[in-house]
């Protein structure tokens, strides 16, 4: 036995030359190294910096402040929660609305149903444009001498408020930002769907299953791992949101959403402490569902 | 515009994380009393994209290379974007020179030792500015790390081509009454009265720190940003009352439109009046020397007898020296031509509308509007430089700007917001 174990121990490292390990550890070791420089040293600073009182200049300026910060946020800026709520209301919509719809899309255009390039390439433009463009473009539509406004034979001292009426402004950052996400959607489905086998579907149909029961029976399963990317998707792109409102709001509190309220409290001076921790409340609150759901699915995939 | 934003904040942040704050003090004086006028070459900062600020900018750089030899290099930048990645981009590779603003602003960097100090700059051309200006250029050791250029009233214009039309007469509008009269009357006409915008979030304060300049005077205004006095005093309250009682005269759209709608709504005759500081006369004398001359600044009437119209914000914009420049003498030699009767000459004649901050100048020059901004705010005892730039910087912008809006959205609230605001403040870590 003991010499069984030694002999396999020994064949392995055997199979790695010197060479072999040489090139393996550069290739292990220098993303490595990068990864933890660039993202867990800067992730690591900023949850510490949340923790402290900093004007953000001089290292030896640092305060300790305990959980001052976020003591001072949760109890203490009525902003935050209106920034809360708007990012609660956007997950909600991209997760009920937006992503159900981009997948029934794909589903459709799967099935080839009349006109289905048209649709595929009408939705897949807005998925090129990069999010800040996406905000410039419907800026300059719905902006109050705007291309739409002019439409509506409104000029800039009557216009329809779409991003300062509050009671619609939401919908209408909400519609601009699923013009696209309906699209990505749409475009990451419609690559997993290409690849299901259509026999299974076809099998499916001789047993009389109906198309909802088809889709949900056979096709759904077959399409775990494009589901669990559309989930995670969803979740941190209505989470980390924050290009689409920049653009349209500029850095003020226009439309205070998580994302807008770091790059407020970060740029400018002296209160990089509090920028950090609402980066730090942004970042649990998508790591908690993330590590949750995919522990979950690994989990079920090693069963 | 946003090519340029990015490559500032990219580029400082790399740069500033990699300098960290240990290389502040290596500019040092080195090179001082070198006295040479030979300084190299040297890299100025401006602020400003529009039309008419590059072309002032451009003017004067070429200015100066003629009168000194010296070559500049001109790099124009986005203003918010700038003012926002101001700390990185001095902790990174900044320009020797650079496009700045008097009073707190300037004096957070001073004591962070960022800027480098100009004193010696001040001792050969400071008999060209009033002490008010030294005062305002003086950092919390006092030493001086600014050179004042220009400053511009806030103050309430309009076309004077409109108001003829509406038989309105702006300049003899002594009153609050007076003045809601003439909205009133202004409205009737079917525009409107008082254009706003508060899109940025920074808009509104003019028309807030005005009424509270009128209703409360000066004292109180400046105790009220240094948190010596209340949010929640009833004082606070009335100025927000009488906020509340111009919000039927102004556009609808107000959390719609950023300054630059405030000024389109003016430019194309929408508007009868609005408060606004005269920097944006620049745009209209782009758009045509006509436009131009029909614009017209008046002070915001009296409300309160006892302070009369003794107040105004008037900012003071110049120029800094940075102390992590790669040529720190190129940068003093750089800002004293500029901040210089000299400079501001050069500046002036390129067509700029600004008023020179410099004592000596020549004001014959000077067209109707610039003589009109200078009585404006020569009417003034007392000199603000504006909410966002006297009061803290993570007061002004995260809570009184989505105060005001707030409020602006629904003005019944008010007594709760200005609540919420003294808690935001009292809850400001000491600094």
């Amino acid at each position: 036995m003991t010499s069984t174990a030694t002999n396999t121990t020994v064949r392995r490292r055997r199979a790695f030359s010197r060479k072999d390990r040489i090139t393996l550890s550069a290739f292990v070791g220098i993303p490595t190294a990068f990864h933890i420089l660039l993202v867990w040293v800067p992730a690591i600073g900023t949850i510490g910096l949340s923790f402290t009182f900093w004007s953000g200049i001089h290292i030896s300026d640092i305060k300790w402040a305990g959980i001052e910060n976020y003591n001072n946020i949760f109890t203490g800026t009525p902003v935050f929660w209106e920034a809360i709520w708007h990012n609660v209301i956007w997950l909600l919509w991209f997760g009920l609305i937006a992503t159900p719809l981009g997948i029934l899309l794909a589903y459709q255009i799967d099935r080839q149903i009349r006109g289905h390039r048209f649709y595929e390439s009408a939705f897949f433009v807005p998925v090129v444009l990069s999010l800040a463009v996406t905000g410039i473009i419907w800026n300059f539509m719905l902006q109050p001498g705007g291309f739409v406004q002019g439409i509506l034979g409104r000029d800039i001292s009557n216009p329809i408020s779409f991003y300062g009426n509050y009671d619609i402004n939401t919908y209408v950052i909400l519609g601009i930002a699923s013009w696209r996400h309906i699209g990505y959607i749409m475009l990451l489905y419609l690559s997993g769907l290409k690849s299901v086998d259509p026999s299974l579907k076809e099998a499916a149909a001789i047993d009389g299953a109906t198309e909802w029961q088809t889709f949900r029976k056979v096709i759904l399963p077959t399409m775990k791992p494009v589901n669990i990317i559309i989930i995670v998707i969803t979740v941190i792109d209505s989470l980390r949101a924050f290009d689409i409102v920049y653009m349209i709001y500029g850095s003020g509190t226009g439309w205070p959403i998580l994302g807008i309220l770091v790059f407020q409290n970060i740029s400018g001076g002296g209160m990089s402490m509090k920028g950090a921790a609402y980066a730090v409340i942004l970042f649990a609150l998508c790591i908690g569902p993330m590590i949750t759901y995919l522990k979950q699915s690994f989990a079920e995939d090693v069963k | 515009m946003s090519e340029q934003n990015n490559g500032i904040s990219r580029r400082s942040v790399l740069k500033g994380a990699a300098v960290g704050g240990l290389g502040i003090a290596a500019g040092g004086s080195l090179l001082a009393g070198c006295g040479s006028k030979d300084v190299g070459p040297m890299k100025w900062g401006g602020r400003g994209l529009e039309e008419s600020s590059v072309k002032w900018h451009e003017a004067v750089k070429a200015a100066y290379e003629k009168a000194s030899g010296n070559t500049v290099t001109l790099n124009m930048n986005d203003a918010n974007a700038f003012q926002n990645n101001l700390s990185q981009y001095l902790q990174g590779t900044p320009d020797d020179g650079f496009d700045w603003m008097a009073g707190y602003r300037m004096q957070f960097y001073a004591d962070q030792g960022l800027l480098e100090d100009v004193s010696s700059v001040w001792d050969e051309i400071g008999d060209q500015f009033a002490d008010s200006y030294k005062i305002a250029s003086t950092g919390s050791d006092g030493k001086q790390y600014f050179l004042p250029t220009s400053w511009y009233p806030w103050g309430l214009h309009y076309r004077k081509s409109t108001m003829t039309e509406l038989g309105l007469d702006p300049e003899n509008i002594a009153t609050w009454d007076d003045f809601m009269k003439m909205l009133e009357a202004t409205k009737k006409k079917g525009l409107i009265g008082y254009a706003l915008g508060d899109k940025g979030g920074w808009e509104a304060m003019g028309t807030f720190d005005i009424l509270n300049a009128r209703i409360n005077g000066y004292q109180f205004h400046v105790d009220l940003l240094a948190g010596k006095e209340k949010w929640t005093d009833a004082k606070v309250a009335e100025v927000f009352k009488h906020f509340e009682m111009m919000i039927p005269y102004m556009n609808k759209n107000v959390l719609d439109i950023s300054w630059e709608g405030m000024r389109d709504l003016l430019l194309q005759k929408k508007c009868g009046a609005m408060l606004m500081g005269s920097w944006f006369s620049g745009d209209f004398k782009t758009l045509s020397q006509a436009d131009y001359d029909d614009l017209w600044i008046v002070p915001f009437p009296e409300i309160n007898p006892e302070h009369g119209r003794d107040t105004i914000d008037a900012p003071i914009d110049g120029l800094c020296v940075a102390a992590n420049g790669e040529n720190i003498e190129g940068g003093k030699e750089l800002v004293k031509w500029l901040a210089s009767k000299e400079g501001m000459q050069a500046r002036l004649d390129s067509g700029n509308t600004f008023t020179s901050a410099n004592k000596g100048q020549d004001t014959s020059s000077y067209d109707p509007f610039q003589k009109q901004q200078l009585a404006v705010m020569g009417e003034a005892k007392y000199i603000t430089q504006f909410l966002d730039r006297d009061t803290r910087q993570d007061f002004a912008n995260p809570v009184v700007a989505p105060a005001i809006q707030n409020f602006l959205r629904a003005p019944k609230d008010i007594n709760k917001i200005l609540e919420s605001v003294q808690a935001q403040w009292d809850a400001l870590p000491a600094l």
